[in-house]
C-alpha cells in the first residue's frame, strides 16, 4: 500500500515538474532560458555528487573532472566524425564517465576520509592540467558539436534537459529507497556493519562511484550540446570544490536539493553580475555557507525532506505481542566449535588457545573484565580478524580463510558493542537490507513486535541508542542464522526494558532456530539467559560450564572482583 | 642535466617540505587535514603584493603579508575549534576545503584572476656545484626547512609546550581538566602555520608560476609528502617533500614530460597510500 503511494506521489511529482518545465521554456526571455540550461545541466552532475558524498559518505573533490570526461567525449566524438550523433554520444559519455568514475573509486576500496579527499583533489588538478594543456578536442579546429534536430533551439534543449534531469531524479529516487541506497548509506556509517549484515563494501563503494561518475559525465556532456563546445575553464578545480561545498549545504542525493543547487550555482553569481559586483563573489557565498553547513550539520534537503515527513501521518502503533506464532527448526550439527584460537597483537597475546563450542540451540555466555579479549575473540570468529592460529568450525566447515559477508550470508552473524545502526534510513529499510529480504514483510512486523522495538516506517534518526541495539538484533535474526553472536546487547537497557528483553532473548533459539553466543557485563543477564558461560581473562579460558557453577567459581569472581581467593 | 633539475627543484621541494610538515604538526595535534594550507599562505603573499602597489616598502609589505596570514589561518581555526569542537576528523577537514575555496575566490575578487610578478624577497645565487648555480632562494628554503622540522621536533620532544600539545590531541578533555588552556594552544598552532607558510610562499612565489589557484593547490604535492609520512612522523615529511620536488625538477628537465609533471603528485600520493594503508581492510572503529 504504502509503495504504491510512494510511486504515486513520484509520478505526480514528475507529471508537475514537466509541466513547470513546459513553462518555463514558454515563459523565460531567451537570456534566462540559456541560463536555466546551465542550472539543469549542473543538477545533474550535483545528483551524482550527492550519491557518492552525500549518501555513501566519501569526500569526492573532482566532480567537474568527471563532468569534463563527459565533456571530452562528446567533443573527441564530434571532432573525429564518429557514427551517430549527439544523443548517442551523451550516452557514451555517460557510460565512460561511470566507468572512469569506478576507476578514481579503486583506490576508495582501502582508503577513506580524508585521504580519499587527497586523491580526488589530485585527480582534479591533474585533469585539469592536461585540459588547458591539449583542449578540449574540435577547439583548435572550430569543429561545433551540433544539437539534434528536435532540439535545436534553446526552448527545444532545456526540454531535453528537463526531461534527462526527471528521468534521473527518478531513477536515483527509487535507487536511494531501495537497497543499493541502503546500502550506501549504511557503508557511510560503517563498513564494519555493513560487512557482517552480508553485504560487499567494495561493490557498494564502487557502484556510488560509477553512478556518480555517470551522472556527472552526463551533465558535462550536457553542457557541451549547450554551448556547442568545452572549454578548460568551465571544469576547473574551483568549480569542483565549489560542487562540494554545494553538496554539502544541499545532500545533494535528494532531486529537489540538487535542483536547487544547480539554480543556485547559476543564479547567485548571476545576482552579483547584476548588481555590477564580481560574479566570484558566488563562490565566496558558496564557501562561507558551505562551512555555516557544516558548522551547524544541517543541510537545505535534509530540512525539507524533514518538514515532508513531519507532515506524514504515521501508522498508529499496534500492541505488542509477545510471541511468535511460528517456529523454525533448530539445526541438528554442532553449530560453533573452535579449537586452539589465538590472536596476537604484535608481542600481545590477546587470546590464547581458547577452546569453546555453541551447540545447536543452546545459548551459550561469554564472559570477562575489560580487555579480557571477548571482542577480539568475536571478531576473529566472524572474519574480521584473519591473522589468527587455530581451527574455526562453523556445522562441518572450516571458517578460518572465509570473508565477513560470505560468513554473514552463511547464518553466522554477529551484532557490535558501539551503534552501528545508521540514523539515516527508517527501521524498516534498515531491517531489509541487513536481513537481505530474508523475512517477509509481515514477518518482520513480528520480530519488530517480539522485542517492542518501533515500526517499520519509523525513522532511527528518532529512535534512542539502546533501542537502536534492539533493533540491530532484530534485523539480524530477521536473516535467518544458525548463530548470532551478541556483544554487549544489553548496555543501555534499563530496568522494564531490560527485563523484558531477556524474557524474549531467552526464547530465541527455540522460536527462530537461531543459538547465541552472548557477551555480556551484566551478570544478571547472563544468569537468567545463558545455559552455559565461559569465563576469559587475559586471553584464557578460566572456566567454563554451566551457569552457576562458573557464576560461582573463585577464580572467575577474583578476575571479576579483584578479590582474593 | 639531470643534476640541475635536481638542485633546482630543491626551492619547490623545501616548500612542500615545509607544508608537509605543518599538515603534519596539524594532523596529529589538532586532529584536522588542513586543505587551506597553502591558499592561506597565497592570500598573505597576495595581500603583502598590494601593500607593495599601494607603495608600502619591502618590509613593511613583507609583515603585513606575514600576519594577514597568521590572521586568517587563525580565523579557520578559530571556527573548527568553535563549532566543529567534537566533530570528526572528514568533517573538521571538509571545512578547510570551505576556507580553501573561500580564499581562492576572495583573491580572484581582491587581486584579480591574472597571474602577478612578486617582488622578489631573497635575490642572488648562493654558490656553485659544477656548472649547477645555487640560488639564494634554494638554500634559504631548503635550510628554512630542515630548521622548521628540526625545531617542531624539538618542541614536540623536549619542552613542556611540546608534552602539553601532544597531551591535548590525545585526550583533549582531561587536558582541559588538567587546566591546560586547549583553545589558546590550539590557536597559536593555527596561527604560526598560517605566519610560516606565508612567509615561505612568498619568498618562492616570485620564481613561481604564480597565479592564485596554481599557489593554493601547491598543497597537492605537499599533502603527498605528508602522506609518505603518514601525517605522523616529521623527518618523513621533510624527506618526501624535498624529495618530490627534486623529482619533479628532474622531469622538468627532460622533454615530453609534460603531462607526467601534472599528474606525478597523484600517482605518488596514490602507490604510497595503497602500501601504507595495504593492512587496512576496515575502518578505524570496532
Amino acid at each position: 500500500m504504502k509503495r504504491v503511494n510512494g510511486a504515486a506521489w513520484v509520478g505526480g511529482i514528475a507529471v508537475l515538474a514537466s509541466v513547470c518545465g513546459i513553462l518555463a521554456s514558454m515563459i523565460l526571455p531567451s537570456y534566462y532560458l540559456y541560463l536555466s540550461i546551465t542550472a539543469i545541466s549542473v543538477a545533474v552532475i550535483l545528483l551524482g555528487l550527492g550519491l557518492v558524498s552525500g549518501a555513501a559518505g566519501m569526500i569526492v573533490l573532482c566532480q567537474m573532472s568527471l563532468a569534463a570526461v563527459g565533456a571530452w567525449v562528446v567533443t573527441w566524438l564530434n571532432a573525429s566524425d564518429a557514427p551517430g550523433s549527439y544523443l548517442i554520444w551523451l550516452l557514451l559519455a555517460t557510460l565512460v564517465s561511470a566507468l572512469v568514475g569506478g576507476i578514481i573509486g579503486g583506490p576508495a576500496l582501502r582508503l577513506r576520509g580524508v585521504n580519499l579527499a587527497v586523491i580526488t583533489l589530485g585527480f582534479a588538478a591533474a585533469v585539469s592540467g592536461t585540459l588547458v594543456k591539449f583542449q578540449f578536442p574540435g577547439t583548435m579546429t572550430g569543429q561545433r558539436v551540433a544539437r539534434p534536430d528536435l532540439f535545436v533551439s534553446d526552448q527545444g534543449f532545456f526540454l531535453l534537459c528537463c526531461g534527462i534531469f526527471i528521468l534521473c531524479a527518478i531513477v536515483t529516487h527509487f535507487v536511494l529507497r531501495g537497497r543499493l541506497g541502503s546500502g550506501w548509506h549504511m557503508v557511510a556509517f560503517s563498513e564494519r556493519a555493513t560487512a557482517a549484515s552480508g553485504h560487499n563494501v567494495a561493490w557498494l563503494k564502487l557502484t556510488a562511484f560509477a553512478v556518480s561518475g555517470g551522472l556527472a559525465g552526463l551533465g558535462g556532456g550536457l553542457m557541451v550540446g549547450q554551448v556547442g563546445a568545452a572549454y578548460p575553464g568551465s571544469f576547473g578545480v574551483v568549480q569542483s570544490l565549489a560542487l562540494y561545498l554545494l553538496c554539502l549545504i544541499l545532500a545533494a542525493q535528494y532531486f529537489e536539493a540538487a535542483l536547487i543547487g544547480g539554480i543556485m550555482w547559476v543564479f547567485i553569481p548571476e545576482l552579483f553580475k547584476q548588481a555590477g559586483i564580481p560574479q566570484d563573489w558566488g563562490l565566496i557565498v558558496f564557501g562561507i555557507m558551505g562551512i555555516q553547513a557544516l558548522a551547524s550539520g544541517t543541510t537545505i534537503g535534509g530540512g525539507l525532506r524533514g518538514l515532508w515527513h513531519r507532515a506524514e501521518v504515521p501508522n498508529a502503533d499496534s500492541a505488542p505481542i509477545h510471541d511468535v506464532d511460528w517456529i523454525r527448526p533448530i539445526a541438528t550439527s554442532g553449530v560453533l566449535d573452535v579449537s586452539g584460537l589465538s590472536v596476537s597483537f604484535g608481542a600481545l597475546k590477546v587470546l590464547n588457545d581458547v577452546n569453546l563450542t555453541v551447540n545447536p540451540g543452546e545459548i551459550v555466555g561469554l564472559i570477562g573484565p575489560n580487555g579480557a579479549g571477548k571482542s577480539t575473540l568475536i571478531d576473529a570468529l566472524t572474519g574480521f580478524n584473519p591473522r589468527h592460529e587455530g581451527v574455526l568450525k562453523f556445522g562441518n566447515h572450516h571458517i578460518s580463510a572465509i570473508s565477513v559477508p560470505r560468513l554473514a550470508q552463511a547464518g553466522l552473524r554477529r551484532t557490535f558493542q558501539q551503534d552501528r545502526v545508521p540514523g539515516a534510513l527508517t527501521v524498516g529499510q534498515y531491517v531489509d537490507l541487513v536481513s537481505n529480504n530474508a523475512s517477509a514483510t509481515d514477518e518482520v512486523a513480528r520480530v519488530l513486535a517480539f522485542f517492542d522495538a518501533p515500526r517499520r516506517n519509523h525513522p532511527i534518526s528518532g529512535i534512542d541508542v539502546g533501542t537502536r541495539r534492539l533493533l540491530e538484533i532484530v534485523a539480524h535474526l530477521c536473516a535467518r542464522p544458525q548463530i548470532l553472536l551478541l556483544d554487549e546487547p544489553a548496555a543501555g537497557l534499563t530496568g522494564d526494558v531490560r527485563a523484558r528483553f531477556a524474557r524474549q532473548l531467552r526464547k530465541v533459539p527455540a522460536t527462530f532456530g537461531t543459538s547465541i553466543l552472548l557477551i555480556e557485563h551484566d551478570l544478571n543477564l547472563v544468569r537468567d539467559v545463558c545455559d552455559r558461560i565461559y569465563a576469559i581473562d587475559f586471553g584464557h579460558v578460566i572456566a567454563s560450564g554451566p551457569t552457576q557453577e562458573v557464576l560461582g567459581n573463585a577464580s572467575v569472581r577474583a578476575a571479576y572482583m579483584g578479590a582474593v581467593a | 642535466m639531470l643534476l640541475q633539475g635536481a638542485l633546482s627543484g630543491l626551492a619547490l621541494g623545501g616548500v612542500y617540505a615545509i607544508m608537509a610538515v605543518s599538515l603534519v604538526l596539524m594532523a596529529r595535534l589538532i586532529r584536522v587535514i588542513n586543505f587551506a594550507v597553502a591558499a592561506v599562505g597565497m592570500f598573505g603573499a597576495y595581500a603583502a603584493q598590494a601593500v607593495v602597489q599601494v607603495g608600502g616598502g619591502g618590509i613593511t609589505a613583507l609583515i603585513c603579508g606575514a600576519l594577514i596570514g597568521a590572521v586568517i589561518s587563525l580565523l579557520i581555526g578559530l571556527i573548527i575549534t568553535t563549532w566543529l569542537a567534537e566533530a570528526d576528523v572528514g568533517a573538521r577537514s571538509a571545512t578547510t576545503v570551505g576556507a580553501l575555496l573561500l580564499l581562492l575566490s576572495l583573491s580572484f575578487v581582491l587581486f584579480g584572476t591574472a597571474p602577478m610578478a612578486f617582488r622578489p624577497i631573497v635575490t642572488g645565487s648562493a654558490f656553485t656545484i659544477g656548472s649547477v648555480v645555487i640560488s639564494n632562494i634554494t638554500l634559504t628554503l631548503l635550510v628554512s626547512a630542515l630548521l622548521i622540522a628540526a625545531a617542531a621536533k624539538a618542541v614536540l620532544t623536549f619542552t613542556m609546550i611540546g608534552t602539553q600539545l601532544r597531551a591535548i590531541s590525545d585526550r583533549p578533555i582531561t587536558a582541559e581538566l588538567l587546566g591546560l588552556n586547549v583553545a589558546a594552544l590550539t590557536l597559536s598552532v593555527w596561527a604560526l602555520s598560517g605566519l610560516i607558510v606565508t612567509l615561505v610562499i612568498m619568498v618562492v612565489a616570485p620564481v613561481q608560476t604564480s597565479d592564485a589557484s596554481s599557489l593554493a593547490l601547491l598543497v597537492i604535492p605537499a599533502t603527498a609528502a605528508a602522506l609518505f609520512a603518514q601525517f605522523q612522523r616529521l623527518d618523513l615529511a621533510l624527506i618526501g617533500g624535498l624529495g618530490l620536488g627534486t623529482m619533479q625538477g628532474i622531469l622538468a628537465q627532460m622533454s615530453g614530460t609534460q603531462v607526467l609533471r601534472d599528474w606525478l603528485p597523484l600517482l605518488l600520493i596514490l602507490c604510497l597510500l595503497l602500501w601504507a594503508q595495504r593492512r587496512e581492510t576496515w575502518d578505524e572503529a570496532r
